[in-house]
């Protein structure tokens, strides 16, 4: 019996354990500090079910990063934008944000979804450096006093429900109105509020329907619907599905109700694939879309210039946050104050009708923390094309 | 107390229990040859969907065939699936298998995410348009033939389970492996044939809920609903499928109707556990006798 | 190596770490837990404290899973307990931190005494299944009381301690790892006890135990009450680490993530519980050094949860007993060498 002979498993078992634990001790040191560069963080979903529009406002970011780097950037110091995936996880949107903030020096910052722009706020708070924007159009994000660092880049749920509510109600006054909603954070927000507020528009809700996520089928819930006979069935709190499936068997059973959705449904490419339900589908957009030709939008044509196949609102989401985000740097380091939370905001909200180049039908004041203009966009499936059916509507 | 509205409600509610019926059944296949519980259930609908959808939109295939071909594409990934997962794993305790299918709905979604990507799309319409009347009450087409499809299957089964041999060995396998064998059963053949069997069925369901609610790689969640059915009705019982589907269908819709949307998931659940105290093993699930 | 583990005593029998190797082992690991969160960024103090959490969590699903053979899916919702009782507690009470903490493990314990009731009439898989009720009972309540602040949930100022405001994951680490290593710790203990014997002879044949005198009721619900108190600390924890609560932070998915740590750990460890936390990050990690933008992104994260998937069949195809008995396959060489094992 050979003591003496080393099995050449230990060797290898050794150098695995000294590679492993070299490999794991790397990243624990400490990144240094970046330079004279003004950062763009993002936690954004690129994967998982919101990945659609996380691409779409990943590419809008860094296009509009891009553009203003070509042009020397904020007064020569150049923009970085560093994203990270989340798969729209709140837990993994805030390991996204303590690791690009632990690693550069963050003064912008884009959320994912409601839940991390919530959870992530006193931290915000705390540090004071950081502006934030996101993906998030939630009611309770709209309150300057208690989101002091964050604001919405278009108006909030319960405003963008005022705006439908308000063409509602210049179109057919006294009109039934009936809320199918899903039931998730993201569907809740707005429905007590704008059940007021069409109470105050004169118009009566017929029925408040609310889905459980994930369900298939709603066939119970359409013929409560039926029941209710609504002039108008607006959708929220969903991209796609149920809402095709809402629209086609309401018309077999005979339903005479226009359809409405909000933000996140309103995507060309979204209502595009609803089919044949689709046609006449109505909805609030704040941007122009993609090919919108109707009046001079330099920024849109650019976009065109840039992107030649077609892009989707979620981009042009991106690109706004990416603009106001500069406008707000700029106006900041005119006014020779040190980027932070607090100036930052300040900057922004000395914004009055501020000029998106085209994005915006119409200029743009940003007073609290949300940007209430509409348009009500249908659907039209020949042409493949959502066409405004209303003015630019503001909301005071 | 208005009858008609009850009727509509109670007619939706027990077409769309069909649903859950089939998806149900191909699950107690499953477990009744193979005592394994398949939490990835529900991703093999959605391979199925998928594979329509991938076989009628991107190639252009007549509808009949490319669910013929979904069909066939899921028993194949079925037999794949037993021959590589489950096979070895027999003899080891249930929850390990249990945590393979669990392992193995992440690689499905996983898989669909890959190809297809993680946005949500819609079937080709291919079920009839008019919705079905029954006197004054609507009855959703796509529901109605979609039940309709699920107890046809269902009765085919248990007819097959009577009286063909395959059924009939199937059956001597659930309930004594070591019998079976010594019977002269080719039992390693009766797990694949239940498993591929059981991944058909399941592209059936897929087809018929994507159709109904369009498809995305988070479809799977449709198993956990099944879940309950299958308890309710009891594991391993055919009959039990079609039942507990039916009754879960009916309690889903009342309680949404009746209470509202929030409520359907509970009394889904509250039913569950009353279930369960009554009659441990489900409706007509075998009772399980432990020895000594 | 090992060469004659003598005891002459009964305690030193049943100690938990009987030789000098382990001791000496004990205190590096222990020395490394006190300097690591001096020499790691945010980001890595981040993932130790969620591990921890995650730990506690795991460390609590194993007493009723793996040692007393109830599968349960229940454990998130336990965990989400816990924390509402912690967030209500705060936000509208303001009691002191270390209080909460309990408060909540006592609430979830309650509710594991619920949902343990029908544990004796309902077996196994159904059993199993039944916990899922948990989780959906827990989830409408969260979403739809008043108290619990519905579907968006409460968010809570950060906890204090002797008057230090406990907000960066450096002072929470310190809070954190030593509670985790306490659960950990009584654990391991707890099946040096009668209580513990009892569990595991629930575990090998029920009858059988209840034939030698175990009450099989009380055992049982012992065990999920344990169990879930160590849901509700963890999910305390979890509750001042994050300082939001939703009814979605809790979701299903969590607990089976939580059994697939346990089983893929091997039943009766701890390692399962690291395992399962670090393997997505690591596969991040590793996924973000390979080139590529955002396309690559995109187009790696399902590959992550396909791989996720894979090492969940691989490890429990190829070794049935998971993570715990690679270790102590290694341990054994390491007892025997250089004989061979």
């Amino acid at each position: 019996m050979n003591a003496q002979t080393k099995s050449p498993l230990s060797v290898r078992r050794r150098s695995l354990v000294l590679a492993a634990g070299a490999a794991l001790a790397a990243p624990l040191s400490v990144h240094a500090q970046a330079g004279e560069d003004i950062v763009i963080g993002g936690s954004i979903p690129m994967t998982g079910v919101f990945a659609f529009a996380g691409i779409g406002i990943n590419a809008g970011i860094a296009d509009y990063v891009k553009i203003v780097n070509d042009a020397g950037g904020i007064k020569g110091r150049k923009l970085r934008y560093v994203p990270e995936d989340t798969g729209y996880k709140v837990d993994a949107s805030v390991a996204a944000f303590k690791k690009i903030t632990s690693q550069n020096k963050v003064n912008l910052y884009y959320g994912d979804s409601t839940g991390f722009s919530k959870t992530i706020n006193p931290e915000l708070d705390r540090s004071g450096q950081i502006l934030m924007a996101g993906a998030s159009f939630a009611t309770e994000l709209n309150d300057p006093a208690k989101y002091p660092n964050q604001f919405l880049v278009g108006p909030d749920y319960t405003e963008m429900f005022g705006i439908l509510l308000k063409h509602i109600a210049k179109e057919k006054p006294g009109a039934k109105v009936a809320f199918v909603y899903s039931d998730s954070e993201f569907g809740r927000d707005p429905i007590e509020a704008s059940e007021a507020a069409a109470k105050k528009l004169g118009l009566s809700v017929a029925v408040k329907l609310m889905t459980p996520p994930g369900s298939v089928d709603v066939s119970t819930e359409v013929i409560k619907l039926r029941r209710a006979n609504p002039d108008y069935t607006i959708f929220h709190g969903y991209v796609l599905a149920p809402i095709p499936e809402f629209v086609q068997q309401g018309k077999q059973m005979g339903m005479t109700s226009k359809w409405m959705g909000t933000f996140w449904t309103m995507d060309s490419s979204t209502v595009m694939k609803m089919g044949e339900a689709g046609d006449g589908f109505m909805g609030v957009m704040p941007y122009r879309y993609y090919y919108d030709t109707s009046a001079k939008s330099p920024m849109l044509d650019k976009i065109r210039q840039m992107r030649p196949e077609y892009q989707s609102t979620a981009y042009t989401q991106g690109f706004l946050t990416a603009m106001l985000f500069t406008e707000a740097a700029k106006r900041t380091l005119d006014a020779g104050k040190p980027l932070d939370g607090k100036n930052l905001k300040a900057a922004l909200n000395t914004i009055k009708d501020f000029d998106t180049g085209g994005l915006i039908g119409v200029p743009i004041t940003i007073k609290g923390n949300s940007i209430p203009v509409g348009r009500v966009y249908t659907a039209d499936m020949k042409a493949q094309k959502m066409v405004p059916s209303s003015d630019w509507i503001k909301l005071d | 107390m208005d009858w008609a509205y009850l009727f509509e409600i109670a007619l939706n509610g027990v077409a769309s229990g069909g649903l859950y019926a089939l998806a149900a059944l191909a699950f107690v296949l499953v477990y009744k040859a193979t005592r394994v519980v398949n939490i990835a259930i529900g991703e093999m609908l959605m391979i199925g969907a998928y594979l329509f959808f991938a076989f009628a939109a991107s190639f252009s295939l007549p509808i009949w065939l490319a669910v013929l071909g979904a069909v066939l594409g899921t028993g194949l990934l079925g037999a794949v699936v037993e021959r590589t997962m489950i096979r070895p794993l027999l003899g080891e305790p249930p929850i390990s298998v249990f945590m393979v299918t669990v392992g193995l709905a992440s690689i499905l979604v996983g898989l669909v995410e890959i190809v297809w990507t993680a946005d949500q799309r819609r079937l080709p319409e291919f079920l009839p348009k008019t919705p079905v009347m029954i006197g004054d009450a609507f009855l959703a087409p796509k529901v109605a033939y979609g039940s309709l499809v699920a107890l046809v299957l269902i009765v085919l089964v248990l007819l097959v389970f009577r009286f063909w041999r395959g059924g009939v060995a199937l059956r001597a396998t659930a309930s004594d492996q070591a019998a079976a064998y010594s019977m002269g059963i080719n039992v390693p053949r009766v797990f694949s044939l239940a498993w591929v069997a059981s991944a058909m069925i399941a592209a059936v369901a897929g087809i018929i809920v994507g159709s109904i609610g369009g498809i995305s790689s988070s479809m799977g969640v449709f198993g956990l609903s099944v879940l309950v059915v299958v308890i309710v009705g009891g594991l391993d019982s055919v009959l039990g499928a079609l039942v507990g589907g039916v009754f879960i269908g009916l309690v889903e819709a009342l309680a949404g109707s009746y209470l509202g949307g929030e409520y359907k998931l509970l009394a889904t659940f509250v039913v569950l556990v009353g279930v369960l105290m009554i009659r441990p093993y489900g409706l007509f699930g075998t009772h399980e006798i432990e020895r000594l | 190596m090992r060469i004659g583990t003598l005891k002459q005593s009964y305690i030193a029998d049943a100690a938990l770490f009987d030789s000098h190797t382990q001791k000496t082992w004990l205190g590096v690991g222990t020395a490394l837990l006190l300097l690591f969160p001096f020499m790691a960024s945010d980001y890595w103090l981040y993932l130790a404290c969620l591990v921890a959490i995650n730990v506690a969590s795991a460390t609590g699903l194993n007493i009723l899973t793996g040692y007393t053979g109830l599968v349960s899916l229940g454990q998130a919702a336990f965990m989400g307990l816990g924390a509402y009782t912690v967030a209500i507690m705060q936000t509208r009470l303001g009691t002191p931190f270390l209080l909460n903490l309990v408060a909540g493990g006592i609430v979830a314990m309650l509710g594991g005494l619920v949902v343990g009731i029908p544990s004796l009439r309902v077996k196994g898989l159904y059993l199993a299944i039944a916990t899922i009720a948990a989780s959906f009972i827990t989830h409408f309540l969260f979403a739809n009381l008043k108290l619990t602040g519905g579907t968006s949930g409460l968010s809570l100022p950060p906890a204090q301690l002797f008057g230090l405001a406990l907000d960066t994951s450096f002072r929470l680490y310190w809070v954190i790892v030593p509670v985790t290593l306490l659960m950990v710790l009584g654990a391991a203990n707890l099946f040096r006890t009668r209580i513990g014997r009892a569990f595991i002879a629930i575990r090998d044949r029920d009858i059988s135990a209840e034939v030698l005198g175990i009450p099989l009721l009380r055992y049982k619900l012992l065990s999920f009450g344990l169990s879930s108190f160590y849901a509700g600390v963890a999910g305390g924890l979890w509750a001042y680490f994050f300082r939001v609560v939703t009814p979605e932070s809790f979701p299903l998915l969590m607990s089976i993530f939580f059994l697939a740590a346990i089983i893929v750990g091997g039943m009766g460890t701890i390692l399962g519980g690291i395992f399962m936390t670090m393997v997505p990050e690591l596969l991040k990690l590793v996924f973000d050094l390979l080139p590529g933008g955002t396309e690559m992104t995109v187009f790696l994260s399902p590959v992550r949860t396909v791989v996720f998937g894979l090492l969940i069949v691989g490890f429990l195809v190829f070794e049935p007993h998971g993570l715990a008995e690679v270790w102590r396959r290694i341990r054994r060489f390491f007892h025997l060498w250089p004989f061979r094992s």
